[in-house]
């Protein structure tokens, strides 16, 4: 997952969190700023109901109100309600105390704050209590949070599309980053140098650090590369030195049988270093990345001038060979390359196929991607031959010729082109290697 | 016909010398960058030799030299960096052919024989061995003007060994010449054999082909 969808949604649900939060914290803090208001209310209506009581006043509440010892009233709606009883003596005389409880006013039962007063007068005690009914309040906090949910979601969502597209702004250098200098360049000296524009110290730095490491890159592959050059020099400048020299000596009349026997295995050893120095060579060279892909490839073409040149071969062990390429399928890359690689891919079908066998190249279409492969009828490889098959100097079998090098070579020049090669084989059943081209080429 | 060798190795020069004089060339040698522009810009060589690796600079700057000058001199690049690069660097800066090394004598001598054919405007279209004529335009051999039927491989092989005539040509020197510079290890040279055989059983029918010899364990020789 990408950091900016990470982030986004880390952003979402911490703001999500947040909502819940309020909306759980909400109703408490509704409830005690709103039993504050009423109890402050609720106290300055008792206060202005006590400043005017007198003896009669009492009596005339109680009184009135058919000698019960209780005065009630209420307003019309029952949204408040006074309540003034006698009571006897108690301790909490000139205490006010707030309580809420359900009521029962006139058949309905309601919610109310209610203050209650102890008070004494002229040798009575009385208790004052004054009711407000919270049902209004309710539906008030209930408008309340919705609204504040409401703006709290709107909140939410401008500050989450801002975080995002502020998180995009702020991570564009690093997918540049990746991008230009790293997902693209396939060689140092493909490597742009400018330094990608940010704000951000960390994406400089990364920029700054990667731009080192390239250079060092860089730096080693030159040096590698003058190496490869100053090897085949070194190297091959003897090599052609004594090739010529035996060639010489041969045409020498006076040698004997066994000189010249000496010679020309001599110059069969030559021909063997030669030939493993020059397959190292192009393995190093391919590696570093010496060769240019940006030829057409026929794949067809390739393959047909091969079996005509291998049709000696071919025939000699009496195989059959059948090439059934149906799709035209050509790509961008390096014909020499290729044409090694379907060389060494054929000569070995043929090298390690039974007598009067088959070898068969098939092509279609995997998952959107060309594949083409090279069977065989040949001996086979066990499951530990498979896994090595590709390492240099390893060989099959040591009784038949080859170094080792040739499906190293294969295995180098497929990486170059970004082919996937895989090997699929069966113990004297044959061998089949299978390459997977891929869809877009991004060579160079 | 002039040749210009420049080759810093001393010993592999003098190789290359005495197998190019005794096919009738004239040879100097040259083996670095400033003794060969000495050489080039007081004598008119026909044909240049030229190593790239050289001590004092590479030899594309010997070839940059010769071109701006319009000489006609052919230059052959021999080279040990070989492969593509220098291939399409050197052809590009009017090199006429190009080996790698390490390369058999005898190849360079079919090489030679091949610009010295261009150079000629191609008016050399025959050769001739014992009655046989190869015609080079278009691959035709024949005996006493009675076509003879080759294929591609065995007009190659002929061709090759009467170029190379009186000297032993190995097994794998024709392969070389026939399939290329091939990386493959110990390919069968096996193969040479079957065509050279076809070649002379071909040959056989119109005349006695004694001059065309099997050294043993080694190769073949046309002896003139």
């Amino acid at each position: 997952m990408k950091i900016k969808h990470q982030l986004a949604i880390f952003n979402a649900l911490s703001r999500l969190l947040l909502i819940l939060v309020l909306w759980l914290m909400l109703p408490v803090l509704v409830e005690k700023v709103v039993y504050n208001h009423i109890n402050k209310s609720l106290f300055e209506k008792k206060q202005k109901f006590i400043e005017h009581l007198d003896k009669e006043e009492i009596n005339d509440f109680i009184v009135r109100n058919d000698a019960s010892e209780t005065y009630a009233s209420f307003s019309t709606l029952h949204s408040e309600f006074l309540l003034l009883s006698r009571v006897p003596l108690r301790s909490k005389v000139n205490q006010t105390f707030f309580i809420t409880e359900p009521r029962i006013i006139e058949e309905e039962r309601n919610d109310y704050r209610i203050l209650q007063y102890y008070f004494r007068y002229e040798n009575t005690n009385y208790l004052l209590e004054i009711g407000n009914s919270l049902s209004e309040i309710n539906d008030l906090t209930f408008i309340i949070r919705f609204f504040i949910i409401i703006v709290l979601i709107i909140i939410v969502v401008i500050t989450f599309l801002a975080d995002t597209f502020y998180i995009e702004y702020l991570l564009k250098p690093f997918y540049k980053i990746i991008d230009t200098k790293i997902r693209h360049v396939n060689e140092p000296e493909a490597f742009d140098h400018t330094p990608i524009k940010t704000h951000s110290r960390d994406f400089q730095e990364l920029d700054t650090v990667l731009n080192q490491m390239m250079d060092r890159i860089s730096e080693l592959f030159k040096k590698e590369k003058q190496f490869i050059a100053n090897v085949s020099h070194e190297l091959l400048t003897p090599i052609a030195l004594l090739k010529n020299k035996f060639e010489n000596l041969l045409q020498n009349e006076s040698l004997n049988d066994v000189a010249v026997d000496k010679i020309v295995s001599s110059l069969g050893t030559l021909d063997l270093l030669k030939k493993v120095i020059a397959n190292l060579l192009l393995i190093s060279k391919i590696e570093n990345n010496q060769y240019e892909a940006k030829e057409s490839i026929d794949l067809d073409a390739i393959i047909t001038n091969l079996v005509t040149d291998l049709q000696d071969r071919i025939e000699d062990k009496e195989l059959s060979f059948q090439k059934n390429l149906e799709h035209h399928f050509s790509f961008t890359g390096n014909k020499t390359l290729m044409h090694i690689l379907f060389y060494n891919l054929i000569v070995n079908a043929i090298k390690y196929n039974k007598p009067c066998g088959t070898i068969e190249i098939k092509d279609g279409f995997l998952n959107g991607n060309y594949f083409l492969t090279v069977s065989d009828s040949g001996i086979g490889l066990n499951v530990k031959q498979q896994q090595n098959i590709f390492k240099r100097f390893t060989r099959v079998s040591s009784d038949l010729e080859g170094q080792g090098l040739g499906l190293a070579i294969v295995e180098s020049i497929a990486q170059f082109h970004q082919i996937t090669i895989e090997i699929r084989s069966e113990i004297n059943v044959g061998t089949t290697f299978l390459l997977v081209f891929p869809n877009e080429q991004k060579l160079n | 016909m002039k040749i210009l060798i420049v080759e810093d190795n001393p010993e592999l020069a003098l190789e290359v010398k005495e197998y190019l004089t005794g096919s009738g060339y004239i040879c100097k040698i040259s083996k670095n960058c400033e003794e060969a522009l000495e050489e080039i810009n007081s004598n008119d060589y026909d044909i240049m030799l030229l190593d790239l690796g050289l001590p004092d600079g590479s030899g594309f700057d010997i070839l940059k030299e010769i071109r701006k000058t319009e000489s006609k001199t052919a230059v052959i690049i021999i080279t040990a960096q070989g492969e593509l690069e220098d291939r399409i660097n050197g052809l590009q800066l009017g090199a006429d052919d190009y080996l790698t090394k390490p390369f058999a004598l005898t190849e360079l001598g079919a090489r030679l024989f091949a610009i010295i054919r261009r150079m000629h405007g191609f008016t050399v279209n025959q050769l001739d061995v014992h009655d046989f004529s190869l015609r080079l335009q278009d691959y035709k051999v024949s005996f006493n003007e009675i076509p003879i039927n080759l294929t591609k491989k065995e007009f190659d092989i002929f061709q090759y060994l009467v170029l190379n005539k009186n000297r032993v040509i190995t097994r794998l020197q024709l392969t070389e010449h026939i399939w290329g510079d091939i990386l493959e290890v110990n390919s069968d040279s096996n193969f040479i054999d079957v065509h050279v055989r076809n070649l002379r059983k071909k040959l056989d029918k119109h005349a006695k082909i004694e001059w065309f010899e099997t050294v043993r364990n080694v190769g073949y020789r046309i002896n003139v």
